[in-house]
């Protein structure tokens, strides 16, 4: 491979790693918040690809434009599941609502598979098969739009946290829920707001790898592998941790590839997630603020 | 008294209650008739989700065609006794170890007489052993006969479907019978199942070394990865203008793209398996435009019932056809004659009735080799505008090569 290719595949690698930062962001928050191990969040990232998909076909509306709408739409679906299935496990420990998620997530796979069948779907836009020339180098368009997306949605949502009331209730909330409801926060409902955010904004990152790539009901589980590398690289408590973790994580994938292959990515990913948790447990970059 | 209204709706009502239990008589009869009636019980394990769904959803309604058109036909005759036909289906979710699961449960617990075969060489040859050991008669498709071949001599299983070897030299036999102009430099790129290392890994590089043709980069990767952008890459520094593809249909659909986002435009594609279904097509719209997909049946093909069936399938379904009806209705039908053949349900009469086989269908011709295997002849399929045209070989083509890819 000569220099310029692996500058374009290093350089893809960066932004597709963007993309997956967002896909993993609402893992993270709600880790971070909840300490809950979403393991249905694979699925709701496939169910926002849905909503692109079908947003696109039924309205015309093109899936990135209509982003925000996508990401509303998927928290409030979402928000009633934590009020009713977890929520009500909040004196259980971590293990109930774990496996709770996982009933849901076989749930909604089979929801999926009854509604929109086991089709491998694409969203299909022009950019999406677009190549952007940027001096010698060559990316894929949808590359460059799902980083400057994703940031501006991390950007946002790290706004929300360390600007808003609802942030500093959430922060409390992650801390110290017992002190936080003793000083008046309703953590019960700041924990579905989280839930709700971390669910808008996997929706979010679910529509762009829709556009990017294809899906199915069956696609989540590997975005919930890749998820979790994520924040376990990023560790919990930094937002922009998380986009850091993304981008390495891509960066290293795509060095993976261009070395060993394009096979040897994922493994790339999963080894580097054995090896944080095994030697830095709390995360690479973790740490400080929101 | 009731007012003249009010006796037309009682009238009504008792005409109504009337009809209501006749409806439930005949619907008793006719329970008591089906269980009367004794049946034959047919089993297949297809992947109904999962990766490979695309190609289960055909596999069902060829498998259901062929079985309801006997039922109405008067089912088979066993001992001089008319026999419904019942298929089992159960979804085996792409993943073999659900297949052989869902295999010994049929046998086992659902005592089906034979099987029906699971879709790819992984699925298959999973669900086949398990068949093999309960020595129970399984009549497959979609298992390309060399990955059949090698899993071991078989004794009860039977495979219709294509030859790799004749798969993987169709796109070098076109290049040279089409006198297709490219610099003949290629990019290969398959994944790790059983078909793709036999194809990508062996006869693809085989043949092209004896075609002249280079191979400058010749990637494998895991059946369900989704990032090519390294071997495009290389691909692309290449100049290679020959891409050959074999992959699943979600990693197929992926390459597309990628492709075209590297702004890699080779002269001819060629993507086996899985831009076979019309959801590639779907999911590409214009960018599906120009893949060249090795096929082995099209409802042109002048064998019986061949383009009635297109038509049924889409009539029936609302979707386009696709080339796993035929197959697979061809096994369940092979099946069935055979069962009748036999006049038996044992497994031994409906083996020996399934080596006899020779009749054409309508996928054409089926006869069983030495080896279990009955190849279906390959010609080469094209996108274009959301229809998959056969562009070689010439006696068959209904459609003239788009190219270079536009």
């Amino acid at each position: 491979m000569d220099l310029v290719s692996l500058a374009d595949n290093l350089l893809a690698g960066v932004l597709l790693g963007g993309i997956l930062a967002l896909a993993a962001l609402g893992l993270s928050i709600a880790l971070g918040v909840m300490r809950l191990v979403n393991l249905a969040h694979g699925e709701i990232l496939v169910g926002g690809a849905y909503l692109g998909f079908y947003l696109l076909s039924l309205t015309g509306l093109d899936p990135l434009l209509g982003l925000p709408l996508i990401g509303l739409a998927m928290a409030l679906l979402v928000y009633p599941l934590h009020r009713l299935l977890l929520a009500p496990l909040g004196a259980q420990g971590p293990e109930a609502p774990m496996m709770t998620m996982f009933g849901v997530s076989i749930i909604l796979q089979n929801a999926m598979l009854l509604f929109f069948s086991a089709d491998t779907r694409s969203i299909d836009r022009p950019y999406a098969a677009s190549p952007l020339p940027i001096g010698p180098l060559s990316v894929p368009l949808i590359y460059v739009l799902g980083f400057a997306i994703s940031v501006l949605v991390i950007i946002a949502v790290h706004l929300l946290i360390t600007r808003t009331r609802f942030g500093r209730e959430m922060r409390a909330s992650a801390a110290d829920p017992r002190a936080a409801a003793a000083n008046g926060v309703d953590v019960r409902r700041i924990h579905a707001l989280s839930f709700a955010l971390g669910a808008g904004c996997a929706a979010m990152g679910g529509t762009l790898i829709g556009v990017a790539f294809s899906f199915s009901p069956s696609s989540g589980a590997s975005y919930l592998l890749s998820g979790f590398a994520i924040v376990v690289l990023g560790g919990l408590g930094n937002i922009f941790a998380t986009l850091v973790a993304g981008v390495a994580l891509g960066l290293l994938q795509s060095l993976g590839g261009a070395v060993l292959g394009d096979g040897y990515r994922e493994l790339v990913g999963l080894v580097l997630f054995l090896l944080v948790l095994a030697v830095r447990p709390q995360g690479l970059i973790a740490g400080r603020g929101a | 008294m009731l007012s003249k209204p009010m006796q037309r709706e009682n009238r009504g009502h008792k005409t109504a209650h009337a009809a209501a239990r006749m409806a439930l008589l005949t619907l008793a009869l006719g329970a008591l008739v089906h269980a009367a009636e004794p049946e034959i019980l047919i089993g297949a394990s297809i992947p109904l989700s999962g990766s490979l769904a695309s190609f289960g959803s055909y596999e069902q309604w060829g498998y259901n065609t062929a079985v309801n058109d006997l039922n109405k036909a008067g089912g088979l005759l066993i001992g001089g006794q008319p026999h419904r036909v019942r298929l089992i289906v159960l979804d085996d979710k792409s993943d073999p170890s659900v297949t052989q699961s869902n295999t010994e449960t049929l046998i086992s617990r659902e005592k089906v007489v034979a099987m029906l075969g699971s879709c790819t060489p992984a699925l298959v040859n999973a669900g086949a052993l398990v068949a093999e050991r309960h020595k129970i008669p399984m009549v497959t498709p979609c298992d390309p006969l060399m990955a059949f071949k090698s899993v071991r001599p078989w004794k009860y299983v039977w495979d219709i479907f294509f030859e790799e070897s004749d798969l993987g030299s169709a796109p070098f036999r076109m290049i040279a019978d089409l006198n297709i102009q490219t610099n003949r430099r290629a990019v290969i790129l398959h994944d790790n199942g059983p078909d793709g290392q036999v194809v990508g890994g062996q006869i693809w590089p085989e043949v092209a070394a004896k075609s002249q043709i280079q191979i400058v980069q010749n990637s494998a990767f895991p059946v369900d990865n989704s990032q090519f952008t390294s071997v495009i890459g290389a691909g692309k520094s290449n100049g290679a203008e020959l891409v050959l593809v074999d992959a699943i249909t979600p990693a197929a659909i992926a390459i597309r793209k990628q492709l075209a986002a590297a702004g890699y435009q080779p002269k001819l594609l060629v993507i086996e398996k899985g831009a076979e279904p019309q959801q590639f097509a779907q999911a590409l719209a214009s960018l599906a435009d120009g893949v060249l997909v090795g096929g082995y049946w099209d409802p042109s093909f002048p064998y019986p019932g061949a383009a009635d069936l297109a038509r049924r399938f889409e009539s029936e379904t609302h979707q386009s056809s696709s080339q796993h009806i035929a197959d697979t209705l061809t096994a369940a039908q092979v099946l069935l004659d055979a069962i009748a053949a036999a006049g038996s349900t044992d497994p031994e009469p409906i083996n020996a009735a399934l080596a006899r086989t020779s009749k054409t269908y309508v996928t054409g011709p089926v006869k069983f080799d030495a080896q279990h295997a009955s190849a279906l002849p390959i010609v080469l399929m094209q996108w274009q505008r959301g229809r998959a045209v056969v562009v070689w070989p010439k006696n068959r083509a209904n459609g003239t090569l788009l190219f270079p890819l536009p």
